[in-house]
């Protein structure tokens, strides 16, 4: 065998190698999605075929109608074989998604914003600023992220019933940003004090003030780093469920999208085109932001947990 | 008037709103869920007026047969999933490294989307997928004709613990993987280079070369993922309710029944104070090491 004959062949299997790489984290990764996005495509009912169809041989929207409150279920149904309990005893005020999804983007979104504004400015004095206890200031804010949300979660109750907050949004927004404090503020001192000082230096001696340099320095050249701080807290306040399910005391109308879908899902335990339904709305929108921010993602986990 | 600061003033200016938030909604809860621990609570938390029991109610928590049932599992669980996600985020992280880049961009994507998946809608998932009767892990066993009736994954003690587990490990494998990843890109290129040279095989230059160089990634990741292991609750709650009976029920998920279906803040609380001298002592650790390199100009 020729040198160049040999090399050819390896060429070819080190590609081949790659795409049955590719093909199996891909799988790995979205296949159970890929069932559930399939199961939510079925007709009402025919999730419960055996053997299930890999892809709906008639795919409807009729389940994302229903979840989004759109349609009622049981009326415009022409497939009258579904008699599946439950089915008709609907009432249509429960299944509104779309309340969810509209407080947990409130909900994420102000925690998003805010814990950018105090962390930020946290962490400019710990990264920039000449003060003493820099390190165990970042150790103090940091460390608390590590307390499991068991450990704080009765006396956050009972917090909030004495602010007169529960069953309110800002019952989850204000701990939410305690909760995400930590690592933002230990991402972005690591991102600002990376910066070069001589910008800083520069500011300086044109006269600037610290507040000045933070806001005309150090943040705009900090995009990538507010970035990924900033999503964390998007995904995390969004993802919140124990706290969410205790402030909320099953009010319909507070109610974020993890406590909604736990509800639906114990609401109508055998709906599984809904539910999956649900989950497919629910997971759609985060993935669509990871994916959107995902260089971001990945510089911050990294940064975040096993960079230092 | 202008108030002129002094920067270190300044500075403690700029930190105080982050403390105030930290302090009121952690480490105060903590302090009180510390003190709940030690009175009779129930159906209330006035703990002023309630009667103080000392360490009655660590007591009752460590003769429980329950909490042994559930600090096992949740250690099983721990050690289970992190040591299977490393294995197979390792995997990943190596084959995906020697790709090529423009199949690596793809795939990084894809192994965010298990990670940004909220933890109860990734326990909905799976428990479609572990449906008893119509779920697609009852299907491939049947058809492979390996069961005639697919066991029930979730009611079944041994299988339900299994099924937190591999869904678990599918939510936070990839996520491994590209934190491994980012280990495996900072290994300068000339180390291998190096040992191509010497004519090192593949397997061992893996062993003498990547893996010596990859442990402190390693180690600060798995310490990482153990943190959040060891205080799961979202997939036991979601998946199983931690039935049947209480074999998956997790420190998390016991100590939440205590409080909010059982009403009984004091046995909560010192359920909550063990997971937190568990979770205390991993951290220890995990923060010593990654502290040590933290440096700013002063």
């Amino acid at each position: 065998m020729t040198r160049a004959n040999r090399n050819r062949r390896r060429h070819i299997i080190n590609g081949a190698f790659e795409v049955l790489v590719t093909f199996a984290v891909v799988a790995f990764c979205l296949g159970p999605l890929f069932w559930v996005l399939s199961t939510s495509l079925k007709p009402m009912g025919s999730e419960y075929l055996i053997p299930p169809e890999l892809w709906p041989s008639k795919p409807t929207l009729q389940a994302y109608e229903i979840i989004l409150g759109l349609s009622q279920p049981g009326r415009d149904d022409p497939s009258d074989g579904s008699t599946v309990t439950g089915a008709e005893e609907v009432g249509i005020s429960t299944l509104g998604f779309l309340v969810p999804i509209r407080n947990s983007l409130i909900v994420a979104s102000s925690v998003a914003i805010c814990t950018l504004l105090v962390s930020s400015l946290a962490a400019y004095a710990i990264s920039r600023l000449r003060f003493r206890w820099k390190i165990q200031s970042l150790m103090l804010l940091w460390v608390g992220g590590l307390l499991p949300a068991v450990m704080v979660i009765a006396p956050t109750f009972v917090l909030m019933r004495s602010l007169g907050l529960l069953k309110t949004l800002p019952s989850m927004i204000l701990p939410n940003i305690a909760y995400n404090i930590p690592l933002a503020t230990w991402l972005l001192a690591i991102y600002f004090s990376q910066l070069p000082w001589e910008l800083e230096d520069a500011a300086k001696v044109d006269g600037y003030k610290p507040l000045q340099i933070f806001r005309k320095v150090i943040l705009p050249l900090s995009a990538p780093g507010l970035f990924s701080a900033g999503v964390f807290a998007f995904l995390g306040s969004w993802g919140e469920f124990m706290l969410a399910s205790v402030v909320t005391m099953g009010i319909a109308e507070v109610q974020t999208v993890p406590v909604a879908i736990l509800n639906l899902s114990f609401e109508y335990r055998y709906q599984w085109t809904w539910i999956s339904a649900a989950i497919i709305v629910s997971v759609g929108l985060m993935v669509l932001v990871a994916l959107i921010f995902q260089r971001w993602v990945i510089q911050g986990l990294t940064a975040g947990s096993v960079k230092y | 008037m202008k108030i002129r600061l002094r920067e270190p003033a300044l500075a403690v200016l700029f930190i105080i709103p982050a403390f105030i938030f930290v302090v009121l909604f952690l480490y105060y809860p903590l302090l009180q869920t510390f003190f709940y621990s030690f009175f009779k609570l129930h159906r209330t938390v006035d703990w002023l007026n309630e009667p103080f029991v000392g360490l009655s109610n660590y007591a009752a928590v460590f003769k429980s047969e329950a909490f042994r049932d559930s600090f096992l599992f949740t250690l099983y669980f721990t050690i289970v999933t992190v040591v299977l996600e490393l294995c197979l985020g390792l995997g990943m992280a190596i084959a995906t490294f020697s790709v090529h880049h423009r199949l690596r961009g793809i795939l990084r994507a894809v192994m965010v989307v298990p990670w940004a998946i909220p933890p109860i809608v990734s326990a909905m998932l799976w428990k479609w997928l572990f449906h008893a009767d119509a779920g697609v892990f009852a299907y491939l066993l049947r058809s492979s004709g390996l069961v005639e009736n697919a066991p029930p994954f979730l009611t079944n003690p041994t299988l339900a613990v299994h099924s937190i587990i591999i869904a678990s490990v599918w939510k936070n494998a990839s996520i491994m993987g590209i934190l491994l990843l980012g280990g495996l890109a900072s290994i300068p290129k000339d180390v291998y280079d190096a040992a191509k040279v010497d004519g090192a095989r593949t397997l061992f230059r893996f062993r003498r070369v990547t893996l010596p160089l990859l442990l402190p990634t390693i180690l600060v990741t798995v310490l990482f993922r153990a943190l959040l292991a060891l205080r799961m609750f979202e997939l036991s709650y979601g998946m199983t309710g931690g039935g049947p009976g209480t074999t998956t029920d997790t420190l998390s998920t016991f100590a939440y029944k205590y409080y909010f279906t059982y009403a009984r803040f004091g046995v909560g609380s010192s359920y909550a104070m063990v997971i937190f001298a568990i979770v205390l002592a991993v951290a220890i650790i995990y923060v010593s090491r990654v502290r040590g390199n933290l440096r700013f100009k002063e």
